[in-house]
């Protein structure tokens, strides 16, 4: 007995004197944390203190594991900063496997680049970054860095993980102010909320922690992370912003201070030109029509290029300013199409969004804040509300693609911002249709023609093709047909770019060999237009299945069989019908002609997780009868 | 062997070299009137017309400048081509603040038709030229061309000096989209000498050289220039294809390189390259190459303890490998000198690939190991020229170790790749061996290694439809340094194998067991025990099966008709496949295949199958071998038929008939 309080009160003495010194052993990882983690972040401490609108010190404390070379990434720092942001020190320290430390490094050690690739053409962030290097794995990385933001707009997200290949033991974020400055916050998929208190100077503190986040799993038809992580949204009540001052607790008022700040007074076009938009408007009665008109006006005249300066990058060039150089960013060439509207005398929203191709991210309706990184423009016909995606040549009038359907924007009108839901395009509506007409000789070469058309969000599906010479176009469209020894005769496109657009692609083609010729027989693939791919089959399913966008695709085909063969087995059929999906596949005979016909549908929703085994059944089937071989034989 | 695409120019000297610069700013009505380009109809746009100048100059204050003029014309037809051709970015480098290269009298001009038809100008505004400081060492001068909309023409000049005038400035006269007429002119005082190469398969249709007396005056003295004029008309665009190596071996232009210097002072002529004599003299006396492989001082120390009382030379020369590439991490830059010298990159551990391979083969000289350095140039680098010594080609350096009789040449930049085998980027053409006491030679970089990869299957069919068995996969020599890249991309052997066992279609991975892969010289095997569910049930009469099970080939990777650039794999590659089939009594096969072989010409490659065993216990295999690393555009046909014929051969299935 004695010996055991000995043995407690001497352990508490040891670790009475290590205290304060941080145990980075990797051994101490505790071991859930490390499946499907190449770097584990063993803390992370950001603690904000708004001392001031335009006075706000950010300071962070990260220590990071790598296990493996694959880690190296996450070790990798990168502290972004622009003009309101300043950075005031980073120091850092590496530690062996055993928590030994190792080297010690220092701003003089970062190197500082500009951010963005080469073809923007100017970004306002820069970046200050470090990669140790250290050859014997595992290592430790700590650092500790402190940023002085001016403004109080946007404040910091705490997102404790974000990205995969990593786990987290812990993190924590602390936000300092004084106690009659407000603040929002929203606390997302969190499981111990804020803690809120005052320090003995009497400032207000909110703090949250969390602990043990396992790696994130690659796992398909997940839905985005935002869904089911941890992250804590902060935003002030009163803020300012590169010297402008605003407040907002709510979308109507953050929209009415953009609107008033930063985009009111930025329209007004030169003369000449508003005098041609009347010119070219005046004879038209339907506002619709004027509308297209002006907007293929702006296309015709203008073009993208990625320029993030004006105020933070959140205030556009002034109208003027486009029509002189015939270029902007998504803000620029929005309000500049919007002051082109207004001389017509129609009017529209400047709309924030979330561009993102394969998620569909929306403002959280119950929570304002800067949410958005695209812009684009509504116009409030009634009854007929129609969008524009102005930063595109090419993109037909009235036509959001995959970017921005289907999600919450934030209009920001001179009597408010608004919520507003953009148009989605249905399964049904995105939509593959397929009819080809092919003869098969005795030689096993094909020959026929394929005509397709693409709708929906998949109007954009040929859209790199048709950019092409035909030259090229020919190279990349063997590369979209799995038909060996394809030959393409002739080639062309056709877009109509109505409000509801649509691609027709119309092929003539032959392929030598296309059959394969043993024993006086003949075996060709049926299809080898449109192959579904496998789904991958997971051992265990973590997270819920979300098919994100549904499509459809039809697909009829004919070929003529050579003279004198027929099926050697039944023709196949095949029907499936899920709740996410189904799958129609006829193969039939009219005399010398094989008939084939396909449906393949993904309906878009939330589905549960254990759903998924019987997906990759579904899929597998699908797979399996697109892979189906004929076989002819002679009579 | 390819078509050396690299000509020395012989130059044609007349009195009078006419060649000028074409006026700027007018407005070209021709131009803006032109709907297509008769040359490529399906062009977006089309240079009209471009023009450089390069010339030596001397400054007030006796420092030498090259200053290079440029000025082009280019029309739009659509909007196609506005971000790659209406977008401009010069790299200026001007180390840490202070400048040293710059950009002046940047000029531009776009000229189009309004609404009316009436043509409109709009100039460049100074203020939108962005500066960006891209890093310590470069600036980027950007802009993009205002009011620029289809059928527009623009006009761009600019002025770049810079102080490395010994790097002569080059000439591309061909890019992304046709040119229909490009000229340089280069203007060189008689004090230097450069010898100038053109790259690429288009003629030059003006070559003439003149004298320009007196052009370059120093104080009293002075010297008269050679006005070189290089120009070439209807240029295509340039048209990448796909397995070619650097884009830099094919398209059209003209490089220089300094071959003699006389001083200004005092007359004393110093040769730059014209021998390799002269360039082994300079690397083995230059600090960052030659002063780095006398370091075995440095390095003995280091050597010793860890080879101390091994005699065999291989075990040494690895544990030596072993040493550097453990000690020094590559930071992913390719040079063939050393950064900071070898000191600092093992005290740092870190460093290029002069600094990793430096040290490698200093170290091996001091393990007692004979080891010389083999300068050479990365597949992206681009060709050697092989006219004239030019030791600005190379960018990367390797070591070349003598054990025994045999030679192995050596990179210690990747930790995965065993002793004696060259990572894919190093894999091109030749390379120059230097060392301390012979004079260099070149040797072809092909080693022996290949690609080779080895599948062996082994399966039972149980009379519940399902097939049990193994499947084992070999990977064997390039092939088991790619497979382990691709393991080491997991946290653990585990979680690769689930990635694999997600990938199988229809098969459940009972078991696993993967060997050697930390032994880099042996081959990497993998063996899954598997549960293939191929069929629903043995209710039928009739069962298809294709023996491809993995890696089946359904379209073929080359889809031209014919090429104009060689294919180039790097090195050949082997493929085996053998399926041993197991049938339950009541089933035999139906169709035993016919063995077949098929080969390309001059034993360039080959595919055949083969078939053994009875109805019901049979083996089936096939091989395809390609065993050259680079296939001409006049082998391309036999390379795409050898793929058409195994996709041929893919597309027959066996059939279990019942009994």
């Amino acid at each position: 007995m004695m010996r055991r309080i000995v043995l407690a009160l001497s352990l508490l003495f040891f670790c009475g004197a290590v205290k304060g010194q941080n145990n980075y052993a990797a051994s101490q990882i505790p071991k859930d944390l490390l499946p499907y983690a190449s770097a584990i972040v063993r803390n992370d401490e950001r603690t904000i203190e708004i001392k001031d609108l335009d006075n706000v010190t950010c300071h962070v404390k990260k220590a990071v594991t790598v296990l493996n070379k694959n880690g190296d990434d996450i070790a990798h720092m990168a502290i972004f900063y622009n003009k309101s942001i300043s950075v005031k020190y980073i120091k850092g320290v590496a530690y062996d496997e055993f928590g030994k430390m190792i080297a010690k490094f220092g701003e003089r050690d970062f190197s500082d680049e500009a951010t963005g690739d080469r073809g923007t053409l100017f970004q306002d962030y820069r970046v200050k970054h470090y990669i140790p290097s250290i050859t014997q794995y595992p290592y430790t990385i700590e650092y500790e860095y402190e940023l002085k933001h001016k403004q109080t707009l946007d404040i910091e997200d705490w997102e404790p993980l974000n990205e995969s290949n990593m786990a987290v033991e812990k993190s924590s974020y602390k936000l300092t102010c004084k106690p009659d400055f407000n603040i929002r916050y929203k606390e997302v998929n969190i499981s111990q909320k804020a803690e809120i208190s005052s320090t003995k100077d009497g400032l207000k503190t909110y703090s949250w922690q969390i602990k043990d986040i396992k790696a994130l799993k690659n796992e398909p038809f997940s839905p985005n992370w935002r869904t089911y992580l941890t992250r804590v949204i902060v935003a002030p009540e009163k803020f300012s912003y590169y010297g402008i001052q605003g407040s907002y607790t709510n979308w109507e008022q953050l929209g009415k201070w953009q609107y008033d700040k930063l985009l009111a007074n930025r329209q007004s076009v030169p003369e000449e030109t508003a005098a041609y938009i009347k010119e070219i408007t005046s004879n038209l009665n339907d506002p619709k029509l004027k509308a297209r008109k002006v907007y293929e006006y702006m296309q015709h005249k203008t073009h993208y290029v990625s320029i993030q300066i004006g105020i933070g990058g959140y205030q556009p060039f002034s109208a003027s300013e486009v029509d002189k150089d015939g270029y902007g960013d998504c803000k620029a060439l929005c309000n500049y199409t919007k002051a082109l509207l207004q001389v017509a005398g129609i009017e529209s929203y400047y709309c924030i969004v979330y561009g993102n191709h394969r998620e569909k991210i929306g403002m959280m309706p119950d929570f304002a804040s800067m949410q958005g990184n695209h812009v684009i423009l509504c116009l409030p016909f009634k009854n007929d509300t129609t969008w524009l995606e102005c930063t595109s040549q090419q993109i037909p009038f009235g036509f959001l693609s995959d970017f921005t359907d289907d999600r919450l924007v934030l209009a920001c009108t001179p009597e408010g911002g608004k919520l507003m839901h953009t148009p989605k395009y249905s399964s049904e509506e995105n939509l593959e249709k397929r009819n080809a007409d092919f003869a098969l000789n005795e030689e096993g070469e094909l020959t026929g023609r394929m005509h397709t058309i693409f709708k929906g969000t998949d109007y954009n599906d040929r859209e790199d093709i048709i950019d092409d010479a035909l030259t090229e176009q020919i190279k990349r469209i063997k590369k979209c047909y799995p038909i060996n020894n394809m030959e393409i005769k002739k080639l062309e496109y056709k877009q109509d770019k109505s409000i509801n657009p649509s691609t027709s692609e119309n092929i003539e083609l032959s392929a030598k060999e296309y059959a394969a010729l043993n024993n006086g027989k003949i075996y060709f693939s049926l299809n080898s237009v449109n192959r579904a791919q496998p789904l991958r089959q997971l051992v265990t399913r973590i997270n819920p299945v979300c098919i994100n966008r549904g499509f459809t695709e039809v697909d009829d085909i004919t070929y003529t069989l050579p003279k004198g063969y027929h099926l050697e087995s039944e023709p196949l059929k095949k029907h499936i019908d899920k709740p996410y999906g189904s799958f129609i596949m006829t193969m039939s005979m009219d005399g010398d002609k094989l008939i084939y016909h396909r449906t393949f549908q993904l309906r878009d929703g939330n589905y549960s997780k254990d759903i998924y085994p019987d997906m990759v059944d579904f899929f597998q089937s699908v797979v399996d009868t697109d892979e189906y071989n004929v076989v002819l034989s002679k009579q | 062997m390819q078509k050396p695409l690299l000509f020395l120019i012989v130059l044609f000297i007349s009195a009078t070299a006419f060649a000028q610069d074409f006026s700027y700013g007018e407005p070209d009505v021709a131009a803006l009137d032109m709907k297509k380009y008769d040359k490529d109809t399906a062009a977006h746009a089309v240079v009209l017309r471009e023009h450089g100048t390069s010339r030596i100059n001397i400054t007030n204050d006796y420092h030498v400048r090259l200053v290079f003029e440029y000025h082009s014309k280019i029309k739009f037809f659509d909007n196609k081509e506005f971000e790659r051709e209406g977008t401009f970015v010069i790299p200026v480098y001007n180390s840490d603040g202070m400048a040293y290269e710059e950009v002046e009298d940047v000029k531009g001009v776009t000229f189009y038709k309004d609404e009316n038809g009436v043509i409109q100008k709009a100039e460049l505004d100074p203020q939108k030229i962005i500066m960006e400081k891209r890093d310590k060492h470069y600036t980027l001068v950007k802009f993009t061309m205002p009011a620029l909309r289809s059928g527009c023409t623009i006009e761009v000049s600019y002025r770049f000096i810079t102080p490395y005038f010994r790097t002569f400035h080059p000439w591309h006269f061909q890019g992304y989209i046709p040119k229909v007429y490009s000229e340089y002119e280069a203007h060189i005082p008689a004090l230097w000498s450069f010898n100038a190469s053109l790259r690429g398969s288009l003629k030059l249709t003006k070559n003439t050289a003149s004298i320009e007396s007196k052009c370059f005056t120093f104080g009293a003295g002075s010297a008269d220039c050679s006005d070189l004029v290089y120009g070439m008309s209807d240029i295509p665009a340039f048209k990448p294809e796909d397995y070619m190596t650097a884009e830099k071996n094919y398209k059209s232009a003209v490089y220089f390189e300094l071959e003699e210097e006389t001083d200004l002072q005092t007359g004393a002529k110093t040769k730059y390259a014209k021998e390799w004599k002269d360039i082994d003299y300079d690397l083995k006396t230059e600090r960052w190459f030659g002063g780095q492989l006398k370091r075995s001082g440095l390095m003995k120390d280091r050597i010793a303890p860890i080879i101390a009382g091994k005699t065999d030379q291989m075990e040494k020369a690895e544990i030596i490998y072993n040493y550097i590439r453990s000690t020094i991490k590559w930071n992913e830059d390719e040079d063939f000198g050393s950064e900071d010298g070898i000191r600092q990159a093992l005290v740092n551990h870190t460093g290029n690939a002069g600094d990793i391979n430096l040290a490698l083969v200093t170290a091996l000289n001091a393990g007692g190991i004979p080891t010389e350095a083999v300068l050479l140039s990365t597949r992206e680098h681009g060709n050697i020229n092989k006219l004239y010594p030019a030791i600005g080609d190379f960018n990367y350096v390797v070591a070349r170790a003598t054990i025994g009789d045999k030679s192995y040449l050596v990179d210690a930049t990747e930790p995965l790749l065993p002793f004696g085998m060259l990572p894919m980027r190093c894999l091109n053409d030749q390379g120059r061996v230097f060392s301390l006491n012979k004079p260099s030679f070149w040797i072809d970089l092909s080693t022996n290694q290949r690609e080779n990869i080895t599948y062996a299957l082994d399966l039972t069919l149980q009379d519940d439809g399902k097939m049990k068995g193994t499947i084992t996969r070999f990977s064997i020599g390039y092939s088991g340094y790619l497979r382990r890249k691709e393991i080491k991309k997991f946290n653990s052997v585990n979680e690769y194998v689930e990635s694999i066992a997600e990938k199988l279609r229809k098969t459940k991975v009972v078991k696993s067991d993967i060997i050697n892969i930390d032994s880099l010289d042996k081959p990497v095997g993998e063996t899954y025990e598997v549960e293939m569910n191929i069929f629903d049930n043995l209710k039928h009469d009739h069962l298809s099966f294709s023996p491809f099970l993995l890696n089946q080939l359904t379209t073929n990777p080359f889809k031209l008709a014919e090429r104009d650039f060689p294919v180039d794999w790097g090195m050949p590659s082997d493929e085996r496949y053998i399926i041993n089939v197991h049938l339950p009594q009541h089933y035999v096969l139906e169709n035993p295949p016919q063995a077949m072989a098929i080969a390309m010409p001059n034993k360039g490659g080959n595919f055949f199958t083969a078939f053994d065993g009875d109805s019901q216990n049979f083996s089936f295999s096939y091989d395809t071998r390609f065993n050259k690393s680079v296939y001409s555009p006049e082998e391309y046909p036999y390379l795409k038929e050898l793929y058409n014929k195994i996709i041929l051969a893919q597309k027959n299935e066996f059939v279990f008939k019942k009994k």
